[in-house]
């Protein structure tokens, strides 16, 4: 449970607010590298952290994130004519270069400088990893480019996706770093389960469905596990590593760690009331195949909004004959089961009114870590941030492994190359 | 005419708003009975009087209405599995009783006592008149149930349908207890002046307080009948009408009737219509009747989504100014509440009583809000406001010509409060 206050401390964060000013000091994902993928391409819009952007990429292939509106009379650049190293807004030909220059104003006349004075907000850029990155912070804050798996492999070995969800985004990083939803949300429903005896009336899963979880904070930001009871006296460990401000890896099947698949997801605020969920998947030992990756980048999307097709206005296409006899839900994808119920509770969950269990651990490491973020900021003081790139050079661990073995030799096995 | 305070106490009807509470003092509809088919059916969501909530049939065919969102993670429950008695949220396996007992938490170690301490909001529930009510204010003063004469007579005597209007519940209950505009609004002929609303174009209300709200009537002197024509109605505190429908007076070959409505607040913006109607006739309504007053209407209405009618203020409720230059006083289609709704949502979502202009036909509604007013003050002060008693189980609506010196409210006062229970008659 939170208070009011802290509620809308953490999922407030346009330019001004704590939690805001904390994001901004971390790069982010704006938007796919093939969303802008040749020089003098059509501009895409950005909404990130409350803040309306248009990205594009010059005709020297450098990408600018600049503000959705030009200075002048506030049109916006969507429409803008993308040409010979800018972009030129069609109201009255301004023309703004990648540094938010105004390097064209036609309609002034030929002696005017207004154009020298005149600046649109321009934002840094990395295209990195699949993704164009963004950092609207202070200059002299700026981290390291985050050397996170998918950015570590060659294009062919990742495969990333963006798409929007209708929740304030600390709802979607509550749900990545909630491992105990699996055994339920996610599960499948054999009919044969309502005639076994064993059964009857409890536990859905066959693993046990009631984990402990055990969180452990890093450089990086914190990693938990959660074991389950398995045979033959051992634990099967699930551990996700949370990187800030928003990535998880999920753990996936068992099997030689360097030669796994890995995926996972960062929300990235888009307003308040939604966000992007950025997904990526990448192996470190060879390409991916064609249709490997994360369900997540293979979703139906509404092409304008970049929503999934199954969404809040059909209610993820729930069949309840299906939820009857078949899976928990009822719903198809386990992406849009995950967005669907994120989405269920509001806009911005109303914290106030939770009841927390012991299965709750991370998501309560979590929102401390943004709390201290926000209330460092509010002191005057610079809050934790990686400033390393290397330290996002970690992986998440899925493997069944003997009683003996504790938890803090488990994480050792989340940093890329360990054995 | 009312100040903007006023008005504020009016439209709020969520938790903790004066009006809130006064709603939170009677039953209240939440589906119809179809809604909720078998027990563990589908859940349905809820929207009543500012509270999100979900209501379901359970296994032993019990109605529960919890909470839409689950208290653990606030997920919402509509996406819940109905089963084994209870249901259970999708998200991490919590299991609720129709009495908001968390009955399963298999997210948590066995050795927990955690879902003992947790419950959710749950409002009870009873099935009855073909819609399921709900009482959600204090549980030492829940009222009798609703034994209007509509919910007791059998189902084969009864329509009753739904449809949602978008704005604020008090400007639709003031529409419906004003009896003037069915003159001009409801005029669907305008060349046939034989409707004796049509040949009497105004009416004197009169008002008469009783212990539920009032009766009213609309005394219509028409030209060239010996006498007046006299439709008395009743308003049933909060946002209850009834309305004659009987025939007397040449409305063709249907059986003596009554009908009314309920103007149900879901939230500030937005209302749902209960519409139903009864013979007094001791046979069944006929098929067709029945039809007209039950499924047919949901041809107009999208049951799928949210019983929102398909003619709406996206498509101007279907205006056609050719039909209205020559055919109807409005060129808007007279079925499921149209020509109400469309001229109730222009008003504006929350319609702004500081700027009106109230006349002498306004009576019934200046009488509705001094009411609710006074009720809103009386709840504040601790006591009960008016109609929670079920003093109101007898009454009917009637509408009959009566010679021009015979007062209506001593004339039909008898057929006004014929008493408790259903007896066939006419």
């Amino acid at each position: 449970m939170l208070s009011a206050q802290d509620n809308e401390m953490i999922t407030r964060t346009g330019p001004g607010t704590p939690m805001g000013e904390y994001l901004r000091r971390f790069w982010m994902p704006a938007l796919l590298s093939e969303e802008i993928a040749e020089p003098d391409s059509p501009p895409v819009r950005v909404k990130i952290l409350n803040e309306e952007l248009i990205a594009f990429r010059d005709t020297n292939g450098d990408v600018g994130l600049i503000d959705n509106n030009c200075p002048h009379r506030r049109a916006s650049l969507f429409f803008g004519r993308n040409e010979e190293c800018g972009l030129r807004c069609v109201y009255h030909g301004w023309k703004f270069d990648t540094n938010g220059d105004c390097v064209d104003m036609p309609s002034e006349p030929a002696e005017s400088n207004f154009k020298d004075k005149v600046k649109v907000k321009a934002y840094s850029t990395e295209d990195w990893g699949g993704y164009i990155w963004a950092y609207m912070g202070p200059a002299e804050s700026m981290p390291e480019l985050p050397e996170v798996g998918w950015a570590m492999v060659p294009e062919s070995h990742r495969k990333v996706s963006r798409r929007l969800q209708e929740n304030n985004f600390v709802q979607g990083i509550e749900g990545g770093i909630d491992s105990s939803h699996i055994s339920f949300l996610h599960f499948g429903l054999p009919p044969v389960v309502r005639d076994d005896p064993a059964r009857a009336g409890h536990s859905l899963s066959n693993i046990d469905a009631a984990p402990h979880f055990i969180v452990k904070t890093t450089d990086y930001g914190f990693v938990y596990g959660a074991n389950r009871e398995a045979e033959n006296d051992s634990y099967y460990w699930r551990l996700t590593p949370f990187m800030l401000p928003f990535f998880t890896v999920i753990p996936g099947g068992t099997g030689n760690p360097d030669e796994r698949t890995y995926s996972g997801h960062g929300w990235v605020p888009a307003d308040d009331e939604s966000c992007w969920m950025f997904t990526y998947s990448w192996n470190a030992s060879r390409p991916l195949n064609e249709g490997e990756g994360h369900g997540a980048s293979f979703l139906e999307k509404e092409p304008r909004t970049m929503r999934a097709v199954m969404n809040k206005d059909n209610d993820y296409g729930i069949d309840r004959e299906v939820q009857r006899t078949k899976t928990f839900t009822g719903i198809e994808a386990i992406s849009i089961q995950d967005s669907g119920i994120q989405e269920s509770m509001g806009a911005i969950c109303d914290r106030t009114k939770e009841h927390l269990g012991t299965s709750d651990s991370a998501v309560i490491a979590m929102r401390r870590m943004y709390l201290q973020g926000c209330r460092d900021l509010l002191e005057g003081k610079e809050p934790f941030v990686p400033k390393k790139g290397s330290a996002y050079r970690v992986r998440s661990v899925a493997d069944v492994m003997d009683k003996k073995v504790t938890f803090e030799e488990t994480t050792e096995k989340v940093a890329v190359g360990a054995t | 005419m009312l100040n903007r305070e006023e008005n504020e106490v009016i439209v709020h009807t969520g938790p903790g708003t004066p009006m809130g509470e006064v709603m939170r003092r009677y039953w209240l509809p939440v589906l119809l009975s179809w809604e909720l088919k078998e027990p563990d059916c589908t859940p349905v969501r809820v929207k009543l009087v500012g509270e999100e909530l979900i209501a379901f049939k359970d296994t032993d065919g019990n109605i529960g209405l919890l909470d839409n969102y689950c208290p653990h993670r606030r997920a919402s429950l509509f996406f819940g599995r109905n089963e084994e008695c209870g249901l259970r949220c999708v998200y991490h396996g919590w299991k609720f009783d129709v009495n908001g007992n968390c009955v399963d938490m298999p997210s948590e170690p066995a050795e927990s006592n955690f879902k003992d301490k947790v419950k959710i909001t749950s409002y009870p529930c009873l099935d009855m008149g073909g819609v399921i009510w709900t009482y959600m204010g204090p549980p030492d003063l829940q009222p009798p149930p609703p034994k209007f004469e509509w919910t007791q007579v059998p189902d084969t005597h009864r329509g009753v349908t739904k449809v949602k209007q978008e704005g604020n519940w008090s400007q639709a209950l003031e529409g419906g207890i004003d009896s003037i505009h069915a003159t001009y609004l409801h005029n669907n002929d305008i060349t046939n002046a034989a409707r004796y609303e049509q040949r009497a174009t105004v009416a004197h209300i009169e008002v008469e307080p009783t212990d539920y709200g009032y009766t009213y009537g609309s005394v219509r002197p028409v030209p060239d009948l010996d006498g007046n024509f006299v439709r008395a109605y009743h308003y049933v505190m909060p946002f209850t009408q009834l309305r004659p429908n009987q025939n007397t007076v040449g409305r063709g070959d249907s059986p003596p009737m009554v009908a009314g409505h309920m103007w149900v607040p879901m939230d500030d913006d937005n209302c749902m219509v209960y519409n139903w109607t009864y013979t007094l006739a001791p046979e069944p309504l006929s098929d067709e009747l029945r039809s007209k007053h039950g499924p047919e209407v949901y041809k107009y209405i999208d049951v799928e989504n949210g019983f929102r009618c398909v003619w709406n203020r996206d498509n101007d409720y279907g205006i056609d100014r050719e039909v209205q230059r020559t055919k109807t006083y409005t060129g808007i289609e007279s079925a499921a509440n149209l020509q109400d709704r469309a001229i109730q949502e222009s008003m504006g979502i929350q319609y702004d009583r500081s700027h009106e202009h109230l006349a002498t036909t306004d009576r019934a509604i200046i009488s509705a809000r001094r009411m609710l007013l006074e009720a809103a003050k009386i709840v504040e002060d601790g006591g009960s406001p008016p109609g929670v008693a079920g003093t109101y189980y007898g009454i009917r609506a009637i509408e009959r010509v009566l010679p021009e010196n015979v007062r209506w409210q001593d004339a039909l006062h008898e057929a006004l409060f014929e008493g408790e229970g259903y007896s066939p008659a006419v």
